[in-house]
């Protein structure tokens, strides 16, 4: 490089300085964009299992039936210690309570609450306690953080509740734990306690556990818990099976979730997948630009590298100029994006983990992030940017003195030019600007890329939050009542007498006894039921939901496979996809399954194959007759009222009114509420991703227009002379100005219809990455189209307002002079 | 001694010896393009021979094929038969980067729009050939462009960007930057096309001046009146040499 040459670099950038600018803020936004992205990525997937290990959770935990008293569970524990491949073992066991609300009656929020013995180390599933310690007092319960706003607690309050046995009783709060291992109570609408064994009595359940967790290595002799589930169960099932030789105990059923993995990693992983694919997507976009924005700037210097050969330039220097003008703009955006990533992961991090429920020890990126970043910023355009710039720094003299911002042309486009020639009234102008987008294809292509990337992010962004309200109304629809009366069964009671009681109340226009309770399913050949089900009860876990016969609460959800059921069949089910994907991969309509009911070992047949949709309760649906026939008992666990009016204030009388009803007549009611509550606990998990997601396709969007605006000016500027012959020979400014700002128009319209079968696909995609209970209906959100076509018209108009009136400026001899 | 005396000095000295032997020899060169309504052959089967020294006019209508013609002998473009070689040198054996080292220490080329590059001054223009060919020692080559600049007579133009300058003083800095590497050979496309007639008187007497000092110079024009300056001229008629009128005027020039 000769001092000549960088001095004319630095003279070329500085003559540009507003597209270079530009160039560079596009560059930068779209490397803050991905930088902020990885970064995020980086620190909570490692933050995230960091969190969950910290607390050293169960390999697994057996469930006995019933429960044995804390010595003898303590006893059986050490014991389980010593069988070969045993890291440790601790006696547990939970339940759930209701808390009493201000006004009286319980909220409809549980509690669930995790016992251990008071002389409990803690090895396993241990928690931290940020106030307050480990073990509280007998009447003393520990509050999981996250659970105070829901239940409305605070630190040193006596709270009424309302244990399994129905009984009343009185809390105190004396502490506050940070337990990342649980989901917070906020997506759950759940809130988590921690009590010790000494406080069972004053609950009034029996001082008895039930729970062992255990922890299993991989190998004999290895102290690490092992990460292999198919060990971890048949090393479970070799326990409880010993435990059964041994001390004669019932095995209700062996807990294994899915090893290293926090109740919400599938929720986590799928949004870092999402994220991870819009960071690149970013990086792609920003790839786009880059090779559009800098080809631009290539072919605006194509006559002057035709002089600078002709007077004895050779290829390499030419090369050398434009490469380092790529690296200048390349390393100003990289320096320029570096500062605001790392701000931007450091506050948008936190928000994510806040959602997971977990602490940050550290929000630094791990090291080599920075540096792909630094690679990727200053890699991907040059990468990019290489084809250009060998293919211009290649121009012979001839082609560049020859350059009027024309490609050559062949027939197909002569005679596509000549047809559009011959279509009577159309305006020359606009004809003129429709051929003016084709001139140079390869910049035309990168400008409809661009946007139409930018525009099919988008679009998929506001159709997956279209698909979410759609899923949401979908539940509304198919959720035809009003109130969810959950009972505790501890007396069985017809559902007769059940729906008697409620029926008579004001509002009330029907009532149905349903029962929706938890199930596992068992292989052929074993005995004990193994599931995945987590700590908490609820994650992994799969219901079967009790169909009445005669009930008009439930509209049969869209069918994939086979047959809905019919009214008074027995021994036959549905199965949700969900739960089909989850637990029972191989299993299709026609097969028979083996489902523990109540602890009895069952056998079904599939009749159907559901879609998965919300509204409905469970995974696994059957008949009440059915239900019956296989387990002997018909035991309600719900209530599902429909009522009158359906706002929120009759609900919420009739759900008081219900509760008091039953209650009067003996019946234990752990919850009454709206319906409301399950909506709240769908969005607690749905709307930050969505929010995400569309966050970064509106930050997509700008980068378009950048992109959009330094094309145009590029257009422009290396038509000047063009436009100066279009002066000489009379055409006033103002046709100049719309030519160029039709010719802007044209490629904004143009990228709409090139980001149509993009945006479905990418649709498709958001729709099935992102982790919902229940399958989002595809749809393309109509409103989204709209404002993207709105937006990206007028955007392309404004975008090229500016260098169309730098065209319609120029004066004939300026352009006509112009280099 | 200033420059533009050192500088007549060194060009009569260093490059009466080169003049003498660089002679361009066309053989049987056709130029065919293609286009998107077939082959069109813009020079047809020329034979011609420039000696060192002269001063050529290669004369035509528009379309006659002079600016191809001159784009071979800058080895800007390739013939499609035919060979053509300067000095003994054939064009058709050097690669593109071996033409742009060969154009920047043999040619100045001088355009008819100037084509001088926006962003450096005039005297940052001048001395970019010499950068590019390295002919002449680092430290001499402002003083140089000075002195070229000086010769022209747009000395004081010097530290101007071209944007600033008349269009006859932008063709006598383009002029200036042509003789930047002292090349024994000077092609210029219209270099008049585009001046008044006062400032074209002057820029063909600055050609014949450049003649007189030995320099081989072949200008495409449409002047009719250039022949007063020249050695002779090359007529060409729809990419054949109608005329070549070189010998006889040259003949009564000497």
């Amino acid at each position: 490089m000769t001092r000549l040459l960088f001095i004319k670099l630095l003279r070329d950038l500085r003559g540009i300085w507003e597209r270079i600018v530009l160039m560079i803020l596009a560059l930068s936004i779209t490397l803050v964009m991905f930088s902020a992205v990885l970064y995020t990525w980086g620190v909570t997937g490692r933050e995230m299992p960091r969190a969950y290990l910290s607390t050293n959770p169960a390999s697994a935990t057996i469930l006995f039936e019933p429960g044995l008293d804390a010595d003898q569970m303590a006893a059986i524990a050490a014991e389980a210690r010593k069988q070969p491949g045993i890291i440790d073992a601790a006696p547990r066991t939970q339940f759930t309570l209701q808390v009493q609300q201000e006004g009286g009656g319980w909220g409809p929020n549980p509690l669930q609450i995790f016992v251990a013995a008071p002389d409990d180390p803690m090895r396993i599933e241990n928690f931290t306690a940020e106030q307050g310690s480990w073990p509280p007092a007998a009447g003393e319960i520990l509050i999981d953080r996250s659970s105070f706003d829901l239940l409305n607690m605070e630190v040193g309050e006596v709270v009424i509740v309302q244990a399994p046995n129905g009984q009343a009783a009185s809390l105190r709060i004396s502490g506050v734990v940070y337990d990342p291992a649980l989901a917070p109570s906020f997506q759950e609408q759940k809130g988590h306690g921690f009590i010790s064994a000494t406080s069972l009595p004053v609950l009034g359940e029996p001082v008895a556990l039930d729970a062992l967790k255990i922890q299993v290595a991989d190998q004999p002799g290895l102290t690490v818990p092992g990460r292999n589930r198919d060990v971890i169960v048949a090393a479970a099932l070799d326990l409880a099976g010993w435990l059964q030789q041994t001390y004669g105990v019932a095995i209700r059923e062996i807990q294994v979730p899915t090893p290293y993995a926090h109740p919400h990693q599938a929720q986590a992983d799928s949004l870092l997948l999402g994220l991870l694919a819009f960071g690149v997507a970013g990086l792609l976009l920003s790839a786009i630009l880059v090779a559009t924005m800098l080809n631009g700037l290539f072919t605006q210097q194509i006559p002057q590298i035709g002089i600078m050969k002709a007077i004895g330039a050779k290829s390499s220097r030419v090369l050398q100029l434009y490469l380092l003008m790529t690296l200048v703009i390349a390393v100003a955006s990289t320096a320029l994006a570096i500062v605001p990533g790392i701000f931007i992961s450091r506050a948008f991090a936190p928000i994510i983990l806040t959602l997971l429920g977990v602490d940050a020890e550290s929000l630094g990126a791990p090291s080599w992030m920075y540096v792909v970043v630094i690679a990727a910023g200053v890699g991907v355009p040059l990468l990019f940017a290489l084809t250009s710039l060998v293919k211009t720094s290649r121009t012979t003299v001839r082609e560049a003195l020859d350059y009027r911002g024309v490609d050559r042309r062949g027939d197909i486009s002569t005679r596509f030019d000549a047809g559009l020639g011959r279509l009577r009234g159309l305006d020359r102008t606009v004809l003129m600007a429709f051929r003016n987008i084709f001139r140079r294809r390869a910049r035309f292509l990168l400008s409809v890329g661009l946007l139409a990337s930018a525009g099919a992010v988008f679009v998929a962004g506001m159709s997956t939050m279209a698909g979410f309200q759609a899923s949401v109304d979908r539940d509304k629809e198919l959720r035809r009542w009003d109130v969810d009366v959950r009972l505790a069964v501890i007396d069985q009671v017809s559902s007769v007498a059940l729906t008697n009681l409620v029926a008579e109340i004001p509002n009330v226009t029907r009532v149905e006894a349903w029962s929706v309770l938890q199930t596992s399913v068992i292989p052929p050949g074993q005995r004990i039921s193994v599931t995945r089900t987590y700590p908490d009860q609820g994650h992994g876990s799969i219901a079967v939901t009790v169909v009445p016969p005669d009930s008009s609460l439930i509209a049969p959800p869209p069918l994939l496979e086979g047959r809905w059921l019919r009214p008074d069949e027995t021994g036959t089910v549905v199965i949700n996809q969900a739960a089909l994907i989850e637990d029972l991969p191989d299993v299709r309509s026609g097969d028979t399954i083996q489902l523990s009911l109540g602890g009895r070992l069952t056998s079904w047949l599939v009749v159907g194959v559901a879609g998965s949709v919300g509204g409905h309760g469970g995974g696994i649906f059957i008949t009440e007759e059915g239900f019956e026939a296989a387990t002997g008992v018909s035991q309600p666990n719900l209530l599902r009222i429909v009522t009158g009016h359906h706002d929120e204030e009759t609900r919420t009388a009739v759900a008081t009114a219900a509760e008091r009803a039953l209650t009067d007549a003996g019946i234990v009611v752990r919850s009454a509420a709206s319906v409301s509550r399950s909506a709240a606990a769908g969005a607690g998990h749905m709307l930050p991703l969505i929010l995400v997601f569309l966050g970064l396709s509106v930050a997509m969007s700008v980068v378009g227009f950048a992109g959009l605006t330094s094309t145009m000016s590029t257009n422009v500027l290396e038509r000047t002379r063009e436009f100066g012959v279009m002066s000489a020979i009379g055409a006033p400014a103002s046709t100049v100005r719309r030519l160029v700002v039709l010719e802007g128009i044209f490629i904004a319209v143009v990228s709409c219809v090139i980001a149509a079968v993009p945006a479905l696909l990418l649709t498709a995609i958001m729709i099935g990455v992102l982790p919902m209970p229940v399958s989002l209906p595809f749809q393309i959100s109509i409103p989204g189209v709209v404002i993207w076509v709105v937006v990206v018209v007028f955007g392309a108009a404004l975008a090229t307002l500016a260098p169309a009136s730098q065209a319609s400026r120029l004066t004939v001899r300026e352009a006509l002079a112009y280099l | 001694m200033n420059a533009y005396h050192s500088l007549q000095k060194e060009t009569k000295s260093q490059h009466g010896q080169q003049r003498s032997e660089t002679n361009i020899d066309l053989h049987q060169v056709v130029k065919t393009y293609e286009t998107p309504s077939g082959p069109f052959t813009a020079l047809q089967d020329i034979n011609l021979r420039i000696q060192a020294g002269e001063f050529v006019a290669v004369v035509g209508k528009s379309g006659s094929g002079k600016t191809t013609l001159l784009n071979l002998l800058a080895g800007i473009d390739r013939p499609t038969s035919g060979a053509i070689s300067v000095d003994g040198t054939r064009l058709d054996s050097l690669s593109e980067s071996q033409l742009a080292e060969w154009r920047g220490r043999t040619i100045g080329l001088v355009f008819q729009f100037f084509q001088l590059l926006p962003t450096l001054t005039v005297a940052e223009n001048v001395m970019l050939p010499m950068d590019f060919a390295k002919v002449v020692p680092a430290a001499e080559r402002q003083p140089r462009a000075l002195a070229l600049l000086e010769r022209v007579g747009i000395r004081d133009q010097a530290d101007k960007l071209p944007v600033t300058l008349s269009g006859g003083q932008q063709q006598r800095a383009a002029i200036a930057r042509a003789l930047a590497n002292d090349p024994p050979i000077l092609m210029a496309d219209e270099p008049t096309g585009n001046l008044d007639e006062h400032t074209r008187t002057s820029v063909l007497e600055l050609f014949a001046n450049l003649n007189a000092d030995g320099r081989t110079i072949i200008v495409v024009t449409h002047e009719r009146d250039i022949s007063r300056y020249t050695d002779g001229q090359v007529t060409l008629v729809d990419g054949r040499v109608a005329d070549d009128a070189r010998a006889e005027t040259d003949t009564q020039k000497r």
